[in-house]
């Protein structure tokens, strides 16, 4: 709609531009300003869970109104006034670190986090259940983003957790392991052997490289992406270390037959 | 039978009108949750029978209606008998043979089916008389309890419809919506939004598609308010719905109401149904081209999609969580698009609004919170029920002079107002005058109404950890603020009250309360620590005595306190011994009788049936 | 009009210091990055080098299911949005190639996006078996 009309902001008392719609986590990355973040992933749906980008906004016209925000979800607007660290918000990230971590003592990732804003363990009561699960909600949301659905939230509040529907192996899983890949506490788990791929309860059955042999990925994605980029399978059925070699062989059989002798290759444009 | 023009629909309540004026004696009887519990509708089977059977329709011209709850839900079945207005309380299927003989045929009053005043104790016979009812203006409850809300006829009787009519034919959306902005009413849900002006922001938000939705998905422990409206009056919120629909501009919505009000969903569902029937709701809505309807959304009764974000994502199929609402959802919120939300006290306030004019509306109450508000007054008090009264009035005056005072005539400690995200008021709250801003300013709030009464064997810290234990239950688990940050002030407090506080605890939970004020992401987060908050204001000492003392006053918490019985006070009466469960109690008749503290329990049954007040918390 | 990469291998002695100025140019936290450009030592006039051809109509593109892969207005190079990429490795798999590489450590896709226009393997290259021109 109105993409192309430029925001004047003010982030840490320097002056910014940027077109109306960005975020404030969007315009403070660009400009190189860290804001920590544990649910935010570019190519996913903002949702603010974590709270940890935080930051205090305030604008001449508020009459001395201030409070926090999540960049990751506020829109930028004109005139707008940013902190993005002070002692509050520090101690508001501080406390948030020092809560997961009382949920998931155990998982190195939030160690980490925590332990940048000086805590090694948790000043809370330890979850007695234990759990790496940040509730970040990125596995949800990746697994939406290819389309798919297969798992979600369920419960609410201390005992929600992340799940597939009715504890049986999820329908709509392709057994493409985004959610276990893009997982920051590496949280959810599956275990690749030479014809089968184990997550959620499924046994995928491996499409196995047509040159090698080596297993590329279940069956049962390769038909999804397939259909979804409208691209034969058989595009999709050679790993990436054979297509290297074969290209390789055919660079080298172009010199044997001299169609590019001693010449260039142009290999972009 | 669709009323088509304002015309007719003035033909039909003149129609409806003569027909219950026809009727000379008309039986209400309360067909409301409460009554009906208590078994109400066996009442109401008896007096069709006998009635049937000695033909005295149309002898007496008798009429005989379920209506919706009365209010004074305590003193159930509740049957009311007009034009007399007497009231009789606890009526069960044997009293029948006399309300019919007696006072439907002879015209007497059965005094033992009188309420009486608990502190007069005198028998009062008429309806307006009783302290209870006196006290209360009812404007969004204006109807309940007179008519039968299964009726569309009968609503018509009373002027149902008739402020569409007008809205539709007589007024612009814009001055429907400056009406309202003048009558200054605000949301009766909770935040206490300006309606005027949140009906304006819809309205101008550029869009094609506008909702206009119903928020009944009523949460709070303890508080019933728009489930009796629902309940006893569904077309004044369908009827404000279509007018507040006609103001913004839109052509659909839904009523968000909870599965577990199943008679607030059958009797929204009729009223549709029969709206839909008349022509109220659809398409050229009394000749005037405009169309609306509405459907009923059934929410699963998690507490959290009463918040206004969550609701519209679980109306639209999706899990219900709120979303920042850094953009607004009037400009946008049910897919996407402008909404206006409002509660169903909300609405049902509308009508009456453009019947009787804003300026009757805003003359009511105090400068900014204008009209009456209704709140379930619960708790330890003698008359509970639902009460509706102008906003300005103390708290010392709906508990005191329309709730009676507390049971038994204990000492006041605390009323719990807004909820589980409101606070608790001490004693030298009480002359408050309850409107949205004042209890906002004294720590708690409005909320939808809901008002807990509690006495001085009430713990404060037991309190607030009951509450934080409903609001660990319904976090939503979104945000860890309020997932994990509630839950840790819950282990705080369970500890507390187990006896095992440390120094520094109180400390604790208020640096961990700020953080969840300022970093949770929806409005239940950000009041999650209210009942802390507020009881750590007023009621600090307590928390001190049970971390350092380990002492608990009320004689709640039961590793903080035992029982004794007070040598001077007891009669050996012997009520106690037998109330005790685990024969804890010892003594001989008219002998002091004594308890053996290491069996004792501490269940406090011995000092709730203990008549002359002996036993002691030590 | 775009500058190109060009390659000429009779002139490459797979000296492998394209790769090593790849590395250095992605350094990341401190730590060399993946060389998204590969030299083959196959005997002189014979060796090869391989890096994208930066494909007209990529497959890796077509593939990728959150749009982490775009054409660079500037360069004409198809450039991984490291933020966006979700690591699941199907232009990996999509790339008849063999170019797309995979950064297990960072989870991410890893590709030539020509320096953002001064491609360090041309820079670097001894025998100018790479030209950027």
């Amino acid at each position: 709609m109105t993409n192309n009309k430029t925001i004047n902001l003010e982030i840490d008392g320097r002056f910014f531009q940027a077109d109306e719609g960005m975020t404030i986590l969007e315009v403070a990355r660009r400009e190189g300003i860290e804001i920590p973040t544990l649910c935010q992933h570019d190519a996913l749906e903002p949702v603010g869970a974590c709270r940890l980008c935080l930051v205090e906004i305030t604008h001449p016209n508020w009459k001395g109104w201030k409070g926090l925000v999540t960049s990751c979800l506020y829109p930028i607007e004109e005139g707008l006034q940013v902190t993005t660290n002070n002692p509050e918000i520090h101690t508001a990230r501080k406390t948030l670190l020092d809560l997961l971590l009382a949920r998931c003592p155990e998982a190195t990732y939030i160690q980490k986090c925590a332990a940048e804003y000086g805590i090694t363990a948790t000043s809370f009561k330890k979850r007695e259940e234990e759990t790496t699960c940040i509730l970040c909600g990125l596995c949800v949301r990746v697994c939406a983003a290819k389309g798919c659905n297969a798992i979600g939230a369920t419960g609410r509040g201390i005992t929600k957790g992340i799940a597939v529907p009715f504890r049986q192996p999820p329908p709509d899983c392709i057994g493409c392991a985004s959610c276990a890949h893009i997982c920051p506490t590496d949280t959810i788990k599956y275990t690749d052997t030479e014809d089968l791929r184990k997550i959620w309860g499924h046994k995928f059955k491996m499409v196995k490289c047509v040159s090698c042999g080596r297993p590329v990925m279940p069956e049962k994605q390769l038909e999804f992406e397939a259909a979804k980029a409208g691209l034969d399978a058989k595009y999709l059925t050679t790993c990436p270390q054979c297509s290297q070699d074969q290209t390789l062989a055919t660079v080298q059989s172009s010199f044997q037959s001299k169609t590019v002798p001693g010449g260039s290759l142009e290999v972009a444009r | 039978m669709r009323i088509a023009t304002v015309q007719s629909l003035k033909v039909a309540a003149k129609k409806a009108r003569s027909e219950r004026e026809s009727i000379k004696t008309e039986v209400l009887v309360c067909a409301g949750t409460g009554c009906l519990a208590n078994g109400s509708l066996a009442v109401v089977e008896s007096l069709e029978r006998s009635i049937c059977s000695r033909k005295l329709t149309a002898e007496l011209k008798l009429g005989l209606k379920t209506t919706g709850c009365h209010g004074f839900c305590e003193k159930g079945p509740l049957v009311v008998i007009q034009p007399k207005g007497i009231f009789y309380k606890g009526v069960k299927p044997k009293d029948v043979k006399e309300i019919i003989e007696k006072t439907l045929i002879s015209g007497e009053v059965i005094e033992r089916l009188l309420y009486r005043d608990p502190n007069t104790k005198e028998r009062i016979e008429e309806y307006t008389e009783i302290p209870f009812y006196s006290r209360q203006l009812r404007i969004a409850l204006r109807n309940i309890g007179k008519i039968d809300p299964g009726s569309i006829d009968d609503y018509i009787a009373v002027g149902g419809y008739a402020g569409l009519a007008t809205a539709l034919t007589e007024m612009t959306p814009e001055e429907v919506i400056d009406s309202i902005t003048k009558s200054g009413l605000r949301g009766r849900g909770g935040g206490g939004f300006p309606a005027g002006r949140k009906w304006k922001t819809c309205r101008n938000a550029p869009a094609e598609t506008r909702y206009v939705l119903c928020n009944a998905d009523e949460g709070d422990p303890g508080a019933f308010m728009d489930r009796s409206i629902c309940e006893g009056d569904p077309h004044a919120v369908i009827e404000g719905m279509v007018i507040g629909a006609w103001a913004v501009g839109a052509n659909s919505g839904s009523i968000y109401v909870r599965e577990e009000y199943p008679l607030a969903v059958k009797h929204l569902q009729l009223a549709i149904d029969q709206a839909r029937e008349k022509g109220f709701l659809g398409d050229d809505i009394l000749g005037s081209g405009f169309s609306y309807d509405v459907h009923i959304a059934r929410g699963g009764g998690a507490f959290v999609c009463g918040e206004s974000s969550a609701l519209m994502k679980s109306v639209a199929g999706e899990v219900g969580e709120p979303r920042a609402k850094y953009i607004h959802s009037v400009i946008r919120g049910l897919h996407d698009q402008p909404t206006v939300l409002n509660n169903v006290e909300t609405w049902a306030n509308v009508p009456w609004i453009i019947n009787e004019g804003a300026e009757k509306f805003a003359t009511l109450g105090t400068g900014k919170s204008t009209g009456t508000k209704a709140f379930s007054l619960v708790g330890k008090v003698k008359n509970t029920g639902l009460v509706e009264v102008p906003m300005g009035i103390t708290l010392r005056e709906i508990i005191f002079e329309i709730g009676g005072g507390i049971i038994g005539d204990r000492p006041f400690k605390a009323v719990q107002t807004g909820g589980p995200s409101g606070g608790c008021l001490p004693e030298d709250k009480l002359d408050l005058p309850v409107d949205f801003d004042t209890l906002t300013e004294a720590g708690s709030m409005m909320g939808s109404g809901g008002m807990i009464v509690m006495d001085d064997r009430t713990c404060m810290v037991d309190t607030a950890r009951y509450f934080l234990e409903f609001l660990v239950d319904e976090s939503c688990g979104k945000c860890i603020p309020c997932r994990e940050g509630v839950h840790q002030l819950h282990c705080i407090l369970e500890d507390i009250c187990a006896g095992e506080g440390q120094p520094g605890d109180i400390e604790k939970i208020e640096s961990l309360s700020d953080v969840i004020v300022s970093a949770s992401l929806c409005a239940l987060g950000k009041s999650a620590p209210n009942p802390i908050l507020s009881t750590l204001r007023y009621f600090r000492n307590e928390y001190e005595a049970h971390i350092n003392d380990g002492k608990c006053a009320a004689g709640v918490c039961r590793n903080l306190f035992s029982f004794e019985i007070s040598e001077e006070a007891c009669v050996g009466c012997g009520l106690c011994i037998k109330a005790c469960p685990v024969d804890s109690i010892l003594g001989e008749k008219k002998e002091v009788h004594r308890i053996n503290g290491k069996t004792c329990t501490r269940c406090g049954a011995c000092r709730n049936i203990c008549a002359v007040d002996a036993i002691k918390v030590v | 009009m775009e500058k190109t990469l060009v390659i000429t291998p009779s002139r490459c002695t797979a000296c492998k210091t394209c790769e090593l100025a790849c590395s250095f140019k992605h350094v990341r936290n401190g730590a060399l990055g993946l060389s998204r450009i590969r030299a083959f030592m196959r005997g002189e006039g014979k060796n090869v080098i391989l890096t994208c051809f930066q494909c007209d109509e990529a497959a890796c593109v077509k593939v990728c299911p959150v749009t982490a892969l775009t054409r660079s207005e500037s360069t004409g190079a198809i450039e991984v949005d490291e933020g966006r990429c979700i690591g699941c490795g199907l232009c990996s798999v999509a790339c008849p190639f063999g170019h797309m590489n995979h950064d297990s450590a960072m989870r991410i896709a890893v590709k030539c996006d020509l320096c953002k226009g001064e491609p360090a393997c041309a820079t670097f290259c001894p025998t100018r078996t790479l030209e950027y021109k």
